[in-house]
Parts: C-alpha cells; sequence; structure tokens
C-alpha cells in the first residue's frame, strides 16, 4: 500500500491552477446553536477558486455544504450563529469580518447567490420587472426605465421566450424551470465575480436541469466568472466543474480536479459514493455497493475520522485520531485519510485482488 | 406502416402492448384519470394501458406532471379513474362494491416518497406496522411485526417501541415498507420510493427492494422519474408523457434502442458520472422548452411541440402503440418474450 504522503499540506490547494486566484477560504469553521446543543456545521474548511473556474462542493444532505455557501455570503441569521472564524478572501480583500453594510455592496456585484428552490427564491407578490430592477437601481444605478430595458435583456440572456411581456408576469405565471431562469438573471443582473450556486437543480426534472446547467456554463464562459457549483449528484459535476471538492460530516475530505478525482479518487467516502450510483450503462438489476449506516449528527462529534463507523477500511488509528489534509500525488489533489484508496491503475494490479486483499486486513 | 397501424385505436380493438399471457398480475386498459381544476377539466392521464407479469418490475417514468403518479394511485382506486379497467388477479377494482375492494385491496400495496410523513407521528412503529394485520384479524400479529421488520433489516427490540421522529429518513422508509409486507400482497406499489434519499441511503433502499421482491414473490409497479434508478430495478419500462403512455417495453431494449424521441431526450439528459463520457449525448437534440399545460395539450402527438423530428401528420393524428420495427429480429429479444417493445410514433427512431 502506498504511504500516505505525512508533509502537512495544510490548507495548500491547487498547485498548477489557471486563472488569478478569485476566492480564498481558508480554515473556515461555523457552529450553529439548536436545540440539540453546538452543532458544528462547518470545521476548518480551505479551498480556493480561480477566475473563470468552477468548483463543484458535492455531499450528502446534512454534510454542511449549504451552511458553508451561505456563510461565505454571510447570509447565515446572526442569532444562530455561535462561531464563524477562518478566512474568507475575494480578490484578494477579507470578507469575512466585513460590516453588514460593508456586505451589502458586495453581495451582487462582486459575489451572488442561487438558491435550490425557485419556488420560493422569488417573492410572490411582485411582478418579474420590480425584483430584477432592484439590484440593477440599488448598484449599478440605474433609473427605473434603464433598469427595465437591462432586465429584459438579462430575460433574453437567459433564455426567456417573449421576455417584453413576460417581464410583468409574477412567479406563479411561470414554470419551475422559468423560475429558476429568473433567479439566475437576478443573481447575474450586477456582473458578480463569483456565483455560488446551491444545489440549482434539484427541484427540477432532468431534462430542465440539463438546460439549467448548460446555461449556467455558457453564462459563465462568457463572463469568466468563479463558480461554486454546490449538489449532491456526483453526475452533475462530474462534467462541470474543474475542481471537485467532496464534504462529509462538516469537512473537506478530498479536493482534486474533476478527472484527476473520477480517476484516482483517494478517499474511501468518495469512491463510497461513487458506487452507490446506479449506472445507466450497467444492466438491469446490478446490485448496488451501498454505504452502510449513515452520516453522523453534527452535535458532539466524534473524535477521529468522520467517516469510519462506515468506512470498510477503517483502522484503530481512524476512530482516535483526526486525519489532516495531505498531498496526494496529483497536482491540486488533497485528501483526509490515513488508508487511502489504492490505485489500482498505477500499481498495475488487478483491482478485484487488491480488494480482497483490503478487506482482509 | 399500415393504414391499420395509424388508423385511430377503435374501443374493442386491443391496445398493441397488452400481452397475452397467464401470469399476468394487474392489467390497466385505457385508464382515464379526469381532475376538475376551477371550470376546466384536466386529463391527468389519458387512455393508458399497461400489464404486469408475476415476479416482474414495471417502472414507470416522465417528468413531474406526466401522470405516472397517477397511474399508480388510479391503479389503487385512489381515487377510482374516471374511465378504464384495472383487472388485479382477474377482477376489475374499477367496478367492485366498496366492501369487496377492501378485501381486494389487501393484496396491493403502496409505499410513498416521503417516509417521515407518510408515518404517524404519535404511534409507535410496532402499530404501524400491525395496523393492517389488526384491521383484518390476522394471527400470529406480534410474530409477523417482528418477522417483517427483520426482513427489512430493523432491530425488533431496539425499534418496536420508538415513534417515527427517532428514525432517519431510509430508516422510516425502511418502516413503511415493512408496514406494506405485513398483510403479504401481490402487488407493491412504489411511489417514488428513493427520490427523498440520499444517495448512499438510496442504494441501501433499492437493494432492500430487491431482496423483498425475491423473499415475498412482489410484483412490483416502480414509479420515479431518475432513469438510472428506474433501470436499476425494472425489467420493463414504460415512458409517460403528458399522460399518454409513449414507450413500454423491455427494459435493456429501451436504454439501448430508444424508439421514441421523447425517451431519447429523457436519456440524453441525465448527468454522466464519467467525466469523459458525457461528451458524446451532448450533440443529441437537447429538449428545448418546458412541459406544454395538461389542460391544454397539444392536438395529435403531446409531444410534438417539443420533437426535434416533427412533422405535420403528428399535429393531425395521434400515433397507436405498435410494435417497434426490427425489433421483431433482434435475437436477444426473442429469446426473452418475442418482440416487447412498443412506441407511439409515427417516426419511431429505429
Amino acid at each position: 500500500m502506498r504511504q500516505p504522503d505525512n508533509s502537512k499540506a495544510g490548507t495548500q490547494q491547487g498547485d498548477g491552477l489557471a486563472g488569478k486566484e478569485l476566492l480564498r477560504v481558508n480554515n473556515l469553521t461555523v457552529r450553529l446553536n439548536s436545540t440539540a446543543g453546538l452543532v458544528h456545521a462547518v470545521e476548518d474548511v480551505s479551498f480556493s477558486v480561480g477566475e473563470g473556474e468552477t468548483l463543484g462542493i458535492v455531499g450528502e444532505s446534512g454534510s454542511g455544504k449549504s451552511v458553508m455557501a451561505r456563510s461565505l455570503m454571510s447570509l447565515l441569521p446572526k442569532r444562530a450563529t455561535a462561531l464563524r472564524q477562518g478566512s474568507i478572501r475575494l480578490s484578494g480583500r477579507e470578507i469575512a469580518s466585513l460590516t453588514e453594510r460593508e456586505l451589502q455592496k458586495l453581495r451582487g456585484p462582486a459575489m451572488a447567490m442561487i438558491f435550490q428552490d425557485p419556488m420560493t427564491a422569488l417573492n410572490p407578490v411582485l411582478r418579474l420587472s420590480v425584483q430584477l430592477s432592484e439590484p440593477l437601481q440599488q448598484h449599478l444605478g440605474m433609473n427605473r426605465q434603464q433598469a427595465r430595458m437591462r432586465a429584459i435583456e438579462l430575460l433574453e440572456a437567459v433564455g426567456i421566450p417573449d421576455a417584453v411581456n413576460r417581464i410583468d408576469q409574477y412567479p406563479h405565471q411561470l414554470s419551475g424551470g422559468m423560475r429558476q431562469r429568473v433567479v439566475i438573471a437576478i443573481a447575474l443582473s450586477c456582473n458578480p465575480g463569483l456565483l455560488i450556486a446551491d444545489e440549482p437543480t434539484t427541484a427540477l426534472d432532468v431534462t430542465v436541469q440539463k438546460q439549467i446547467l448548460d446555461l449556467l456554463s455558457t453564462l459563465q464562459r462568457e463572463r469568466r466568472m468563479g463558480m461554486l457549483l454546490i449538489t449532491h449528484d456526483l453526475g452533475v459535476v462530474a462534467s462541470r466543474a474543474d475542481n471537485i471538492a467532496v464534504m462529509y460530516a462538516g469537512r473537506l475530505v478530498e479536493i482534486a480536479p474533476a478527472r484527476t478525482l473520477f480517476k484516482f479518487m483517494q478517499h474511501p467516502y468518495t469512491e463510497a459514493l461513487f458506487n452507490s450510483i446506479p449506472r445507466i450503462s450497467d444492466p438491469s438489476h446490478t446490485r448496488l455497493q451501498a454505504i452502510p449506516g449513515r452520516p453522523p449528527q453534527l452535535v458532539k462529534p466524534a473524535p477521529g475520522c468522520a467517516f469510519a463507523p462506515r468506512c470498510p477500511y477503517a483502522q484503530q488509528r481512524c476512530h482516535r485520531e483526526r486525519p489532516p489534509m495531505v498531498k496526494a500525488d496529483d497536482a491540486g489533489h488533497l485528501h483526509a485519510c490515513f488508508y487511502p484508496v489504492i490505485r489500482p491503475v498505477a500499481a498495475g494490479v488487478d483491482p478485484s485482488a487488491l480488494m480482497q486483499k483490503r478487506s482482509g486486513q | 406502416m399500415t393504414d391499420m397501424n395509424t388508423e385511430r385505436q377503435s374501443d374493442n380493438q386491443k391496445p398493441a402492448q397488452l400481452r397475452e399471457r397467464d401470469d399476468i398480475v394487474l392489467r390497466v386498459e385505457n385508464l382515464v384519470v379526469n381532475f376538475a381544476v376551477g371550470k376546466q377539466t384536466v386529463q391527468a392521464v389519458s387512455n393508458v394501458s399497461l400489464d404486469v407479469a408475476r415476479g416482474e418490475t414495471l417502472g414507470l417514468v416522465g417528468e413531474s406532471g406526466c401522470g405516472k403518479s397517477t397511474v399508480g394511485r388510479a391503479i389503487m382506486q385512489l381515487p377510482s379513474p374516471t374511465s378504464g379497467e384495472v383487472i388485479f388477479k382477474g377482477q376489475d377494482l374499477t367496478r367492485m362494491s366498496g366492501e369487496q375492494l377492501r378485501q381486494t385491496r389487501t393484496g396491493l400495496q403502496m409505499i410513498f416518497q416521503d417516509p417521515i410523513s407518510s408515518l404517524n407521528p404519535r404511534r409507535k412503529v410496532k402499530d404501524i406496522i400491525a395496523e393492517g394485520l389488526h384491521i383484518w384479524r390476522r394471527p400470529n400479529q406480534e410474530a409477523r411485526v417482528r418477522e417483517v421488520m427483520e426482513a427489512v433489516g430493523l432491530d425488533p427490540d431496539a425499534a418496536a417501541d420508538r415513534r417515527p421522529h427517532q428514525f432517519s429518513g431510509g430508516q422510516c422508509q425502511r418502516i413503511c415498507i415493512a408496514r406494506s409486507l405485513a398483510l403479504d400482497p401481490d402487488v407493491l406499489i412504489c411511489d417514488e420510493p428513493v427520490s427523498a434519499l440520499d444517495v448512499s441511503v438510496q442504494a441501501q433502499i433499492l437493494n432492500l427492494l430487491e431482496d423483498m421482491k425475491q423473499r415475498y414473490q412482489l410484483t412490483m409497479v416502480f414509479v420515479a422519474h431518475n432513469l438510472a434508478v428506474v433501470k436499476n430495478i425494472s425489467d420493463r419500462v414504460a415512458v409517460m408523457y403528458l399522460g399518454k403512455l409513449c414507450e413500454i417495453g423491455d427494459t435493456e431494449a429501451i436504454y439501448a434502442r430508444p424508439a421514441h424521441p421523447y425517451t431519447r431526450a429523457l436519456l440524453a439528459s441525465i448527468p454522466d458520472i464519467d467525466p469523459d463520457s458525457n461528451l458524446p449525448p451532448d450533440h443529441l437534440p437537447l429538449l428545448q422548452g418546458d412541459l406544454p399545460s395538461p389542460a391544454n395539450p397539444p392536438s395529435g402527438c403531446r409531444f410534438r411541440t417539443r420533437c426535434p423530428h416533427a412533422q405535420a401528420l403528428c399535429a393531425d393524428r395521434e400515433p397507436v402503440m405498435q410494435a417497434v420495427p426490427g425489433e421483431l429480429t433482434q435475437g436477444s429479444l426473442e429469446q426473452r418474450s418475442g418482440k416487447d417493445h412498443f412506441v407511439a410514433c409515427h417516426f419511431p427512431l429505429v
């Protein structure tokens, strides 16, 4: 077995990243108050996103990915937030410590967010024209007429037919896919450098999902936006993200360029997640490799690796000691595991034999 | 294409996709479900015919609003369909009296999408699972409850006296499955049973359903929108669009050679988890626009407004379900059941 690289990689990630660094998050930790106790929602998360680059963040529900996204925008309710520490640098500027007033100037022109549910993200009693014009008037100082013209252009840019008439409609007059296009149009209205898309297609049908994801990719390329694409579906990010980060129980467990991750996944959780998905290419009634047990609760997390109780390769050490993020062989590839998944391809051995050897450990 | 094929289906002509077999457990014929929406009537399900043989799993797929869940519920008579027949083991459920229906329906059970809200939060797990047994005054209720709990992977000693809120979504779905199995049904109708679950738990539940199918010789109707999930569990697949059946047949045949442009578009929209293999399907025509309103469906073929191959004929005449041309010569399918692939399209993709 390949020995894990114990040289502390710490928070450094991405040696050969293209584009200027846009967002850098260092050691972000968020704890929330709940009736059950302190929830360790985000623990020591570090990553970076370059200009024009997409970072996919994958995790199951309750893994902390949405809390992390909201925390980047400082959108978490103050009363619920027991602790937020770490650094968030956007284009070199520290934004974690900004006041609400300063943040308001950033939300829109510097960073914007798309939420999961287009049914609730729009105000049901305001016409689209009002909701689209608001950021334009607020941030870009347009007058009502200018904002309306720009809003129509935005609707056309996100592929809404008959935008001139649609703009005076209310959200309930639009289908789910159309509403999500409006939400995207609002997010893009002030030309943000960074777009955070939190499960943008989870509430939509597959056919509409593909339309929306294609639209996001096109707009991103045109505007050279950095994008955080948050999803529970590995399939959504596989072909669209430059880098993919896998989150489990509030921590990043692996981060790598997309192709590297799929070819040389190192963390047992990434592997298990990947193997548990039914494939369209497999014949019917193929037995799925389910992950036993369920994700841990985040109140009073146990010491050691959070995945250890479900991990087929876990050893004594995994239950006692928390594995740090270490560098893997490939550029920009980090993982947090003492006993990373063996690379059958690189080692030139039969993968099934290796699996047997492992399970016999 | 002969004239007879394109002729509008008359009432006494059997739909082509219905099979002449002795082991058909459930047959749905010309099912229509209308809903009143204000003053309008929306035809949520329009003339759907399908059958399920003993031990078979039929996957029912389509976008939201296509009527797939309504078909599942109409089979259970929840509510009774507007017209059409639902033949379960030779008896038509739609013509039964209340008491007779109640008794016959113990042979059909259902599990739902949201496992937490389909369990009564105030009752103990053992009482939830025992309810059907209690209603029908079955003997050895306690033993049966323990048996099905063990079968679905719940520890009876630890779980029986707890209430649903003490369980995760995946475990609640196990409770729902245990409840549905308690009365030893012939047919299990699963309405999006895994779409509210995380992928890691989804695999557990899909495997469990396969195990239960073997153990209790179940016949299943599996309603879902996720095509990969449907492929994994189904022997046959039926694709629905705007209340109509567009394609039905052997799973491998439909996934390998989709004959309806809609099925092909659905397959092309699936995001692939292999970053390299997503490239080829991308130059397939992408489905444009949204589902038209079912209150005012397009004339002729309902898919024609989004179909890349639509022609004048598609607006004039509604396509009738027919055997997919060329499928007859496929050797592998011949061995299975002959020619199990049907499509309702004037210009099938073969």
